[in-house]
């Protein structure tokens, strides 16, 4: 399934993260102790070994078939929904509350994923979140962020 | 103390009315976790993981620990009794090292011996794990006692050895799995050193001084990678389920079946001991065999049991073996023992040599309630395996976001820190793209549990002999270990060259 394009864009991030580890170790006050083994010895030889890794995969892409024109059908809209809404409720988690968020986040995946059946999507996301905040909050005594005002 | 006093003190343990509910729990999961096609072992355990720490939150560290791995491991040999039960009914593997069940599994259920095949599988499985457990019994002693006489120099080199045996195993390209495997050493060394307290890659920020937590990146890399995968494929047409029909299998199967049995389990135990390897060769391995050793080699592929007995009493007995290297060395063989690893890491419970010194109530209280769980999965899968092969019809779309929700409780109920929900959410878009363009997920989250260790060995080694990096060939055992590491990864390449297929080993 590795597609050329896609090889090469990441090598070139990755040399560019390798590159990155090994600029920043440079700057730790190197050799801290007696022998010159410091906290920039191992990121460094990781960052280089990256580089090279990357340039051998770089390298590799040059030798791939060319592959058949097969668009694989993904369902973009639906992921990019489920991760926004994800993003939204890490986002209003200690806002609004678990249970509220959570109940939230939960309709909208599931009907994301399948339109209809609402009364049983709405059943199935309220008994999640109060369930789960019950189960860990009274019973296991952990906390989670509780709904604004009402404090449960 | 001998082996049976101990073993005695780990039934004590494992027995407690509390671990045998979490044993319970967590081959009941595990058990699930096979069945669902969309969630395979090492992201169920992941998943599980910040559970069970919330669980365990009441007791003493030693004893959280014990509880906290009794229920996880169930997870991880709960999945290989599960994953069968889909290859058999649907001819789709749960999780992949039931992949050859299918091949005569499948089959049988046509002809309409569904019933048969599933108790194989699952006497088979018992029996294995059994097996696994004694080799786990005789060896772990020995060898810990060897590997506590490793100085810095032998150790690094052997987990050097783990990670080579690892990225040639995995993935179709070594290149990616080498990449996989820096790119989690890298992410290991974000935080505090802890030798020298500088920080390292944390961009002053504090929440990064810990490092990232494990809990998260394997949570979100295995989990969230496996559900964002689910949501992008376009809903599927449902597959017809066929029937169980008779559970039993009669006196004739389990004649036919006896042998394989045997042979899987102890084929799968020993494969499952060296680094790399792991359930899904052990069961290619053991279908191979029983066909070659058939009398009629040609009856495979067309429902002969003993295609599914050998395979699926290798995959078990591997998942036992596997925890051999992991309990008494400290290295993980494959990515769900490295899970499991991270997971008593988390704890203070620092798996190796002085494990059995150290925590002896761990490790043997895992070892006793191995046993019991491959009672109880026994027990459950033999009757229960009608309303487990109803699991598969839970619907997808429920299903996927009940696990991120989960995943999310997990991580923060744990962390308590947004941050590290923003982390999740990237470590599953990664590992979504790792999976995506076959970048394997097992060395790179094995990586990340040794980096540290790899580190502090290499760094004590070298600050031994002055910086003198010959330390690591002159020792003769290091020397040996290093050989081993460069012929891991020449010799595929070599195989390749010269035109050979060579198996991968793709446990995500």
């Amino acid at each position: 399934m590795s597609s050329r394009r896609t090889d090469r864009i990441t090598a070139v991030i990755l040399v560019l993260v390798g590159a990155f580890f090994v600029i920043q170790s440079r700057s730790f006050a190197s050799a801290s102790y007696g022998s010159g083994v410091g906290p920039d010895l191992f990121p460094i030889i990781l960052g280089i070994a990256l580089i090279l890794l990357s340039i051998r995969l770089f390298y590799e892409t040059f030798h791939y078939q060319d592959e058949k024109q097969e668009r694989e059908d993904l369902d973009w809209k639906r992921f990019s929904i489920i991760v926004g809404s994800l993003l939204l409720y890490v986002m209003t988690l200690e806002i609004i509350g678990y249970i509220l968020s959570t109940f939230l986040f939960l309709v909208i995946a599931i009907q994301t994923m399948e339109r209809g059946g609402w009364l049983k999507t709405l059943l199935v996301s309220a008994g999640f979140s109060i369930g789960i905040y019950y189960l860990y909050v009274q019973i296991l005594e952990g906390t989670l962020p509780p709904l604004p005002i009402i404090g449960w | 103390m001998g082996v049976i006093d101990f073993l005695w003190n780990g039934f004590l343990v494992a027995l407690q009315p509390d671990n045998l509910l979490f044993a319970f729990i967590g081959v009941l999961i595990g058990t699930a976790v096979g069945v669902l096609p969309g969630i395979g072992p090492m992201s169920g355990v992941a998943l599980l993981i910040p559970i069970t720490a919330t669980l365990t939150s009441g007791a003493s560290a030693e004893e959280a620990a014990s509880s906290a791995i009794i229920l996880l491991a169930g997870v991880y040999y709960g999945a290989m009794y599960g994953g069968s039960t889909t290859s058999i009914l649907l001819n789709t593997p749960g999780e992949s090292s039931s992949v050859v069940t299918t091949l005569d599994g499948y089959q049988m259920a046509k002809q309409g011996r569904a019933g048969s095949a599933l108790s194989i599988a699952a006497i088979g499985s018992f029996v294995a794990g059994i097996v696994a457990l004694i080799g786990l019994i005789f060896l772990a002693q020995p060898l810990s006692e060897i590997a506590i006489k490793f100085g810095p120099a032998e150790y690094f080199s052997l987990m050097l050895l783990g990670l080579c045996a690892v990225s040639s195993f995995a993935g179709k390209s070594m290149t990616k799995s080498l990449i996989a495997t820096v790119i989690g050493l890298l992410l290991a060394t974000i935080g505090m050193d802890n030798v020298s307290g500088v920080a390292r890659f944390t961009f002053n920020t504090p929440v990064l001084y810990q490092g990232l937590e494990f809990l998260t990146v394997a949570v979100g890399i295995f989990a969230l990678g496996e559900v964002f995968s689910t949501i992008l494929q376009k809903n599927k047409e449902e597959q017809a389920i066929a029937k169980v029909g008779r559970v039993f299998p009669t006196k004739q199967d389990l004649k036919d079946s006896a042998a394989p049995i045997a042979r899987g389990s102890i084929i799968g135990f020993f494969i499952g001991v060296l680094p790399g390897a792991g359930a899904i060769l052990a069961s290619f391995f053991s279908y191979i065999a029983e066909k070659k050793w058939s009398k009629n080699p040609d009856s495979f592929g067309k429902g002969n049991i003993a295609g599914v007995a050998g395979p699926e009493s290798a995959n078990n007995a591997a998942s036992g073996g596997g925890m051999v290297p992991m309990l008494t060395l400290g290295i993980p063989g494959g990515g769900t023992t490295a899970i499991l690893m991270g997971a008593l890491i988390m704890y203070n419970v620092q798996p190796g040599p002085l494990l059995f010194e150290e925590h002896p109530q761990v490790a043997w209280g895992l070892i006793a309630s191995m046993f019991i769980g491959n009672l109880m999965l026994l027990i459950l899968n033999m009757p229960l395996v009608k309303i487990f092969a109803k699991i598969i019809e839970t619907p997808i779309k429920y299903l996927t976001p009940i696990i991120i929700a989960i995943s999310v409780f997990g991580v923060y109920a744990v962390q308590v820190e947004t941050f590290d929900l923003y982390l999740l959410i990237f470590c599953g878009l990664l590992g979504y793209f790792f999976a995506k363009h076959d970048y394997p997920l097992a060395p790179l989250v094995l990586s990340l549990v040794l980096g540290p260790m790899i580190e502090n060995n290499l760094r004590r080694a070298l600050t031994g002999s002055d910086g003198d990096w010959s330390i690591f060939v002159t020792h003769p055992i290091s020397l040996g270990f290093l050989i081993v590491s460069a012929l891991w990864l020449l010799i595929p390449i070599i195989l390749k060259l010269r035109g050979k297929k060579v198996i991968i080993n793709d446990e995500s």
